[in-house]
């Protein structure tokens, strides 16, 4: 596939096999900046391992990932979020044995004193940087309304707080496009529908997102461009409406 | 005070010191990276060797009447063979750390740890050229002996001094670490090594880096110990006192250095001493058997019913601006799970 004009991240004929089976077999598609991207399909499509791939946590056998340009296949996960590429994770992911803040603080990117050097400096050193995050941090907690819980453990946290937590963590990373794995996996509706309303004023914002999800009602709502994914092939993207009409899209839901 | 209370005390605080600092070291790398590094004890042994046979000089050959073998003597004056042993301790752990911590995940790399400490042993037992072999060394002189000329007492509280002025120098180092952003970023690895990666941590880089800083400090715990001492061989650093430095750490509180020199005054130390003080009973050396039975059950006790320890990880809490440092963070209590 050529690569289309504007588009912020291109994944172009990906493969990606595990003990012979072909779990993701020739994908190809484009993600355009400043909208929500939606991947769907019926399961065992290969859109996690698609999201795996693109995150840096899979090597594909074959393709490439190019975002902005550049080629960053297989390069190593925490390189491709230095790139600005930041991921969420399905299972929530919190670091439980550290507070809700520092949570946050941990995942703020080119931290003072976060090497051995700069930390034998001292706390002079990296104390006045460490309070603008901290004051970043509680900006983005008094959005997500999760001021209350800023002292406590990660661990602790409801399921539906290890949502928020696992995408006010995201977001903290300063990301320019963020994957999304399921953010809404496992929480009752009410609080679905503010991580709906969240997203939506991010991508409002002009925050780019790929987001792999189940609830096709959501997707409808949020998502444009659609990319429908089937046994490791796109096999068909456009709006909602465009893929809903789609002969091939339906077989292979109905199928599975 | 007698002169033989005094002997008795000021050795048993410099064995506080040895483990107090081994246990700081296994603590940055167990506690707060989450390595479980059940080889720890060769990272102390190198460190012993490194200083013994830097302080030793150019081993002797038998027919001159060299009674030990050892490869590499020299004689250095004081501090460096100790900053030598914890080079090696710190080499050791990365060559050790090359392929057990970049490849393995936490519960194989336990495994190969305690793979590496058997092998270590029987390569140090075997080699004989290389350390002496099972006799091991001996008679290594003390460190500044003859400068101070102090009388034996005199020399003991001298040495008692310098192990304190070593283990501030180490705490500073674990506190540095373990205070800054660098010991939450370690801290976030330990959790979700997945987690941490998708924030575009290095994970290997940070996990190499904690266990190279631990064997830098094992090396250095050795070499105090050693110039005390004045004796290394294989029977001091066989696998089993690994476990009692995890239990020392478990029980003072992984995480919190505080609660890990709490761990190691109550473990190695008073544990392990007071048993000193029990009258003989049963078949001799029963004793001595029951007490890594009773560092074994203590490690359980613990890990049931109190897997945070005496003194947990403490709580961090970040003041409200304007009110920035007016309210130091208290030492709060909590269960994280």
């Amino acid at each position: 596939m050529s690569e289309p004009a504007g588009a912020l991240l291109t994944v172009s004929d990906l493969h990606r096999e595990f003990g012979g089976v072909h779990a993701v077999n020739g994908a190809s598609f484009a993600v355009p900046p400043g909208r929500i991207t939606g991947l769907i399909g019926p399961n065992g499509a290969g859109k996690s391992t698609v999201l795996n791939i693109i995150a840096g946590a899979l090597r594909p056998s074959a393709g490439t990932v190019t975002y902005r340009g550049q080629d960053i296949t297989g390069l190593a996960a925490y390189k491709v979020a230095r790139h600005g590429l930041v991921r969420t994770f399905q299972v929530s992911s919190e670091f439980a044995a550290l507070t809700v803040m520092e949570n946050l603080l941990v995942a703020a990117p080119a931290q003072r004193g976060e090497t051995l050097w700069q930390a034998a400096l001292g706390k002079r050193y990296w104390k006045a940087h460490e309070r603008a995050t901290v004051e970043r941090a509680r900006q983005l907690m008094s959005r997500f309304d999760m001021s209350a819980a800023e002292d406590e453990y990660a661990g602790n946290l409801s399921g539906g707080q290890k949502r928020l937590l696992e995408l006010m963590r995201g977001l903290m990373a300063n990301p320019a496009l963020l994957l999304l794995d399921e953010p809404m996996a496992g929480v009752n509706p009410s609080l679905a529908r503010r991580i709906e309303g969240h997203l939506e004023d991010l991508a409002g914002e002009g925050l780019a997102m790929l987001m792999v999800e189940h609830e096709l009602a959501v997707v409808e709502r949020l998502c444009d461009p659609v990319i429908v994914m089937a046994q490791g092939r796109v096999i068909s993207q456009g709006t909602m409406a465009d893929v809903r009409s789609d002969q091939e899209v339906l077989d292979a839901y109905l199928i599975g | 005070m007698s002169v033989a209370w005094q002997f008795y005390i000021s050795t048993v605080l410099i064995y506080l010191g040895v483990d107090v600092i081994a246990c700081w070291g296994l603590n940055l790398q167990f506690g707060v990276a989450g390595l479980v590094n059940f080889a720890y004890i060769i990272f102390q042994a190198a460190g012993a060797y490194t200083a013994a046979v830097l302080t030793l000089g150019p081993a002797k050959p038998a027919r001159l009447g060299g009674f030990q073998q050892y490869i590499g003597g020299a004689h250095l004056p004081f501090p460096l063979p100790m900053l030598a042993a914890g080079l090696v301790g710190g080499l050791l752990a990365a060559v050790v750390g090359g392929f057990a911590i970049r490849r393995l995940r936490s519960d194989y790399e336990a495994m190969v740890m305690l793979v590496v400490s058997l092998i270590a042993t029987s390569v140090a037992t075997n080699q004989v050229g290389l350390v002496n072999g099972p006799n091991g060394l001996a008679l290594v002189p003390k460190p500044l002996a003859s400068l101070v000329n102090l009388s034996p007492i005199g020399y003991q509280w001298f040495f008692t001094g310098l192990t304190v002025v070593i283990a501030v120098c180490v705490y500073w180092l674990v506190h540095v670490v373990t205070s800054s952003p660098l010991g939450r970023t370690l801290r976030a690895v330990r959790d979700n090594e997945q987690a941490a990666a998708a924030l575009g941590k290095n994970v290997t880089g940070l996990r190499m880096l904690a266990f190279v800083l631990g064997g830098v400090i094992a090396g250095i715990s050795g070499a105090i110990l050693v110039e005390f001492i004045s004796a290394w061989s294989p029977g001091s650093w066989l696998y089993p006192e690994t476990f009692v430095y995890f239990t020392a750490v478990i029980v003072g509180g992984s995480g919190n250095n505080f609660g890990v020199m709490v761990g190691a005054l109550l473990v190695p130390v008073a544990f392990l001493e007071a048993t000193r003080f029990i009258p003989q009973f049963g078949p001799p050396g029963l004793i001595d058997a029951l007490q890594w039975i009773i560092v074994g059950v203590l490690a359980l006790v613990f890990l049931w019913f109190w897997p945070r320890g005496v003194i947990p990880e403490r709580r961090r809490r970040f003041p409200v601006a304007g009110e920035a440092g007016a309210r130091r963070s208290p030492l709060r209590i909590g269960t994280p799970r």
